[in-house]
């Protein structure tokens, strides 16, 4: 795992985030030495796919260009913004539609000129939103106005200053310019209009450009191997302390994480994640320190709402009752060994919108029963049969209910879920077959799909009548939340939402994620509130079975100083030092 | 009348491919090879194990999460589990048991039922996809070398292709681009791996051709068919019977190599696939990488024992 | 002779032409798209994922007819253009370019080591037959040619890197190619791959030795009174070593794309196996097109070498 940058905010300031916030201060005035190698283990697959950032789908590309190009801000541990690029924070007008980034006056690219608005203004304009360059997440910059998507509009004002004007409110777009980072403009213009040249580009798949922009600049890339940056001095945010203080910093890759953790027992990397079993271990090192954090990531079972899937898993009733049925505190305890939490919606209980009290905590004891489950089934109208001493659940036809399964091979935990759930599943009388297709297959036979006997393209979601071409009532998938504007996830679970391939259709459920996102939620309170109506109602509604949020483990050699553990502990990576 | 003679003649092609004599000539020379015996002994006891072994042991696929990890009789380890609202864990030593003898697997399956589960799939993967390449190599090699011209031209040219092809990559390439079912692992096995057998049958039919009881029974009016299955092919019968037996061990462990790297049949157990998820596991539960490991090397090292055994037994000018 | 060979590299081209238009075909006409791994990164940020697929297809030039890629692919080959690699984001021959050297010390290391070994092993073992020593060889190549190498690799990791720490448990790119470390960390890489072709040279050694220990121009020399020395040293040894150079030779063609790949992943080595099975998941044809063209080749280029050493090696092989 990567350590994150780039986090989304919320200005919620307590008690731990001041003192956190005063031990950061001490840092920068003692002025460091730089000294030794940062090795941070990855396991194979992790790896990056291209340093032309701009052209990237994967999380992993925009981790590496950041080690050596800051966005304009990013988060601490508790979604706090921090300045990078930016003098001062942005500035939203009252109606909230005009945003006014002023950014730092001592930006330089590699050729020493200024990095200027122009810049920004430009990479908005001539690449990300052109047609020759297809930029991959353009549709964060779009709104819908008359019935048209379009593009939010930049402008240049000075040296420092630009603005970016909406015609439509969203309060979480602000999240979406803090994570802005600039092409220079004197180099793209040589490629401009031509993807294959700009593809190709040496200046930007060697990140030559970069300047004083990030506190690592780029020397080396072995693919399966290492990823090698070198101390930048000129580093915008180190001429008074002297940060980074590592002279290199590396990201290797290992085979397995068997061989990882070998590594970092052995002290030949400095970092890395830990595996749930081997946590123990490492924390009776005396040379590693483990911290446990929280994660964006969760696991799901979706319910094949559309007319291809168990005609039950329509009705709220029955969803409950399977999601009832499964334990999260065993997946928790027996899958994780306890490096995970109970899930009840997609909002995590590290952001700052999570509500505890207002959701239905299902698969968590006491609603964890699966005598309960088998009642509620009943009452739904179906009926048991027995084999034996087993239970079999009939469908309306007097047919035993066999339920479909997919899901991919190739990750341990989810295979370990699968095998559980048909467990689980099986106490309540439903017998599960688990299928493993691969991801494309999934994605093409199962997950896409379009109206039957119509000419329509397939596509995630092509509305309440579309089904995909392989029948299935149950998926197992993990998932990656935004902490800090969850409404992200309205691609799953509003009725327009691009991803909601399991069919689940819900008037109030959009009318909530329309509302955060408009006018209505330009006051944060409000906000909060109508994501605790939110977390309510999915959770009620069960369009999937929220399983975990999972934890994870990092083991650090204990000669590392300065990390703050916590959700986006990669913050402040470039003042963490060797002792 | 004539019905006695479509009897004698269909016993007389019967006789071509077994002959009592000659069977019980060559087990006698076979028995003398203790290793080949020894290796037999081992493939007889994995059908045994790969047939009876179902009625005796659980479904391999059932877990069971609450012992999963569990080492195999004779070991202990500790496990801990964290509580994430003490910060605390709570250690248990989890010691093997006589009802899971080999273990557990981290999703708490049965190691001794998933082994046999194993045997089963490397055996027909083994047969099967042997079965298909010999099929077709001996068919080309048999072809080419009778036929000769530019038949074995064109087949030999062909053969080449096939044999330059590197072999791994491009059963790597078809399994991911269809899926990874045993169907298609087996098929792609059996129709990639033939061209060594077709060289080997080809030139030892190359040399048969010219023998004088293949130009006899030309002289005499047979049709080409009738030489080729009737001469030929019994001819180099003991030839294929060996070459079969020394590519089964090749082809279980092109098998497990592929599901060592993540592309077997998820659907099925396989040796492989147990070493894929052991490799990830050696430093809290190398039982999962070791077991599966052991039986791999002893049912290849059998085969080679025995199929050594067999081509000594074959080859008159060997002495046992 | 030299029409000989002019003829055997028309054939290589055909051959290999044959091979990239198979491979090129394989991969294209595959269901998956190269933006399957991200659909849920991409989904995640709400972007509509058929038009990122549609973009990033046409960047890539994914989009046309096939034949028109065929074509385009091929005319830029012909201009010595491999292609620019987009799930590695730098031209094909530059990644090929980074890579080959690991690959390539590690076969080359094994060769030798397998090489050496397995034949001065066989020599001793003809020269011993039947005696203890012989025995003890001829187990253990069988034990040698039956281990799997990636299960071997394993082991080997399990008892040397982590429970001796002896080795790291990875192979170590920052120390330089030619240095002493690097060699040293190659010992268990080696070993792994070198293993199953040492123990095939041992068993091919012992018995090409003993066919020609009985021949009568060995018996002529014994009688002209030279020493034992000599007469298995000049006599026997280059006569045996005839078959030997073909084994050898086809053996560093499937090692290439077979063992040696396995061994790189166990081991965490960057070579060109890890390259083009990573091209293969990421639907990156011109990798991989381009690492089965350059492995064809070089199998074709040991195959004729192979045939012209051979009259170097036995006067009396001549090709027309």
């Amino acid at each position: 795992m990567h350590i994150t940058k780039g986090e989304r905010c919320c200005a919620i300031l307590t008690a731990t985030t001041l003192v956190l916030l005063s031990l950061a201060g001490c840092t920068t005035t003692v002025k460091q030495e730089a000294k030794g190698t940062f090795i941070e283990g990855d396991v194979a697959g992790g790896e990056a796919e291209t340093l032309n950032w701009i052209l990237a789908a994967d999380a992993s590309s925009f981790a590496y260009a950041g080690y050596t190009v800051e966005s304009l801000a990013s988060y601490d541990n508790n979604f706090n913004v921090v300045l990078r690029c930016l003098a001062k924070d942005i500035e939203v007008s009252p109606d909230g539609l005009a945003y006014t980034i002023t950014i730092r006056d001592d930006l330089r690219w590699s050729n020493n000129s200024p990095v200027t608005a122009e810049d920004y203004v430009y990479t908005l304009k001539n690449l990300m939103f052109s047609d020759w360059l297809n930029y991959n997440y353009r549709e964060d910059w779009m709104e819908e106005f008359g019935g048209k998507k379009v593009f939010v509009t930049p402008e240049v004002i000075n040296q420092t200053t630009f603005t970016i004007t909406r015609k439509t409110v969203q309060p979480e777009f602000i999240y979406t310019l803090y994570d802005l980072i600039p092409y220079p403009k004197y180099i793209s213009v040589k490629y401009e209009g031509d993807v294959e040249k700009f593809t190709q580009a040496r200046e930007f798949n060697e990140l030559s450009y970069t300047g004083n922009l990030g506190p690592y600049k780029f020397k080396e890339w072995l693919k399966n191997d290492k990823f090698v940056l070198e101390r930048n001095p000129d580093f915008f945010l180190g001429k008074d302390n002297g940060a980074p203080y590592f002279q290199q910093y590396i990201i290797k890759v290992l085979g397995t994480s068997a061989v990882m953790q070998a590594a970092l027992e052995a002290g030949d990397i400095t970092y890395c994640g830990i595996e749930p079993h081997n946590v123990a271990k490492f924390k009776k090192m005396d040379r590693i320190n483990v911290y446990t954090i929280p994660t964006r990531g969760y696991n799901i079972i979706s319910y094949n709402q559309r007319a291809n899937g168990w005609e039950g898993l329509r009705r709220k009733e029955v969803r409950q009752a399977i999601s009832m049925a499964v334990d999260k505190e065993t997946i928790v305890r027996r899958i994780y060994l306890g490096f995970a939490e109970p899930a009840y919606s997609f909002i995590p209980s590290s952001s700052p919108w999570y509500t505890d009290d207002t959701v239905l905590k299902l698969g968590v004891a006491p609603l964890n029963s699966k005598q309960k489950a088998m009642e509620m089934l009943r009452s739904a109208g179906y009926e048991y049969t027995k084999n034996g001493d087993k239970n079999i659940l009939l469908d309306k036809s007097g047919q035993p209910v066999k339920l479909l399964l997919v899901t991919t091979p190739g990750s341990d935990v989810v295979e370990s879920m699968s095998l559980l759930i048909k467990q689980e599943l099986s106490d309540i009388g439903i017998d599960v077959e688990v299928k493993w297709v691969q991801w494309s297959t999934l994605l093409r036979q199962y997950m896409m799909n379009k109206v039957p006997g119509s000419d329509q393209e397939l596509r995630y979601n092509n509305g309440p009548e579309a089904v995909s071409e392989e029948p299935w009532d149950l998926s197992l998938m993990g998932h990656n939340t935004d902490p800090m504007a969850p409404s992200g996830s309205a691609v799953f679970f509003a009725s327009d939402g691009g991803l909601n391939s399991f069919g689940f259709f819900n008037d109030e459920v959009d009318q909530l994620f329309h509302k955060i996102r408009s006018k209505d939620g330009l006051d944060k309170t409000a906000r909060a509130g109508m994501y605790g109506q939110l977390a309510r109602l999915i959770s009620e509604e069960q369009p999937v079975d929220f399983l975990t949020f999972t934890r994870a483990n990092v083991g650090f050699q204990k000669n590392v100083k300065g990390i703050e553990p916590g959700i986006n502990m990669g913050y402040n990576s470039y003042l963490w030092r060797f002792e | 009348m004539s019905e006695l003679k479509e009897q004698t003649r269909k016993k007389a092609r019967l006789s071509v491919y077994f002959n009592k004599r000659l069977a019980s000539y060559y087990w006698e020379r076979l028995k003398k090879h203790k290793l080949a015996m020894a290796g037999l002994g081992f493939i007889g006891f994995l059908i045994l194990l790969a047939v009876l072994g179902p009625f005796f042991t659980q479904d391999p696929t059932y877990s069971d999460f609450n012992i999963a990890n569990m080492p195999p009789l004779g070991f202990s380890r500790q496990e801990s589990v964290y509580d994430i609202k003490t910060d605390e864990f709570t250690t248990t030593v989890i010691s093997g048991r006589l009802d899971h003898p080999l273990g557990t697997d981290s999703k708490g399956r049965d190691m001794l039922s998933m082994l046999i589960s194993g045997a089963r799939i490397s055996l027909l993967v083994g047969l099967i996809a042997t079965g298909i390449a010999i099929f077709i190599g001996s068919l080309i090699g048999v072809l080419s070398a009778y036929l000769g011209g530019w038949v074995d031209n064109v087949l030999m040219r062909f053969t080449d292709i096939m044999m330059t092809f590197p072999f791994f990559l491009l059963l790597v390439l078809i399994v991911f681009l269809f899926g990874p079912s045993l169907a298609i692992i087996v098929v792609v096995i059996g129709l990639t791996g033939w061209t060594g057998a077709a060289r080997l049958i080809r030139s030892e039919a190359l040399s048969l051709r010219t023998r004088d009881f293949i130009t006899a029974s030309r002289a005499l009016g047979a049709s080409d068919g009738r030489v080729m299955f009737n001469h030929l092919i019994p001819n180099v019968a003991s030839l294929i019977i060996v070459m079969s037996t020394l590519s089964i061990p090749g082809v279980i462990m092109a098998e497990a190599a592929l599901s060592f790297i993540g592309m077997g049949d998820p659907l099925s157990t396989s040796w492989g696939t147990i070493l894929n998820a052991g490799q990830h596991t050696l430093d809290t539960a190398w039982w999962v990488a070791v077991e599966p490991g052991i039986m791999l090397f002893l049912t290849v090292l059998s085969f080679n024992f025995f199929g050594d055994g067999l081509r000594d037994a074959f080859d008159p000018r060997a002495i046992i | 002779m030299r029409n000989y060979i002019i003829k055997r590299l028309f054939y290589s081209v055909i051959i290999a032409w044959g091979i990239l238009t198979v491979t090129f075909i394989l991969l294209r006409i595959g269901p998956s798209s190269p933006v399957d791994r991200y659909i849920l990164n991409i989904a995640a940020r709400g972007s509509d994922v058929e038009s990122v697929r549609q973009a990033i297809e046409a960047r890539y030039g994914l989009d046309k007819p096939l034949l028109e890629q065929y074509f385009d692919y091929m005319g830029n080959l012909l201009q010595g253009n491999w292609g620019w690699s987009f799930s590695a984001s730098m031209p094909v021959m530059d990644l090929i370019g980074s890579h080959w050297i690991y690959s390539f010390q590690l076969i080359l290391l094994s060769t030798i080591f397998a090489i050496l070994l397995g034949i001065g092993l066989g020599v001793l073992s003809a020269v011993k037959q039947n005696t203890r020593f012989d025995y003890a060889a001829s187990i253990f190549s069988f034990i040698g040619i039956s281990i799997p190498n990636f299960w071997l690799g394993l082991m080997l990791i399990m008892a040397f890197a982590v429970n001796l720490g002896m080795f790291k448990t990875y192979y170590d790119t920052s120390y330089s190619i030619w240095s002493l470390e690097n060699l040293r960390q190659l010992i268990l890489p080696v070993l792994a791959l070198g293993t199953g072709e040492l123990a095939g040279y041992v068993r091919y050694t012992r018995s090409s030795m003993l066919d020609n220990l009985h021949k009568e121009f060995v018996t002529t020399a014994r009688a002209k009174g030279l020493p034992e020395r000599t007469v298995i040293g000049k006599h026997v040894f280059r006569n045996a070593m005839l078959p030997l150079v073909t084994i050898i030779m086809f053996d560093l063609g499937s090692v290439v794309f077979g063992g040696a790949y396995l061994t790189e992943i166990v081991f965490g080595i960057p070579g060109l196996g890890q390259v083009s099975f990573n091209a293969i998941f990421a639907n990156d044809y011109a990798v991989v097109v381009a690492v089965t063209l350059i492995s064809t080749f070089l199998v074709l280029f040991i195959n004729l070498a192979t045939d012209i050493l051979y009259t170097y090696l036995d006067p009396r092989i001549r090709y027309e």
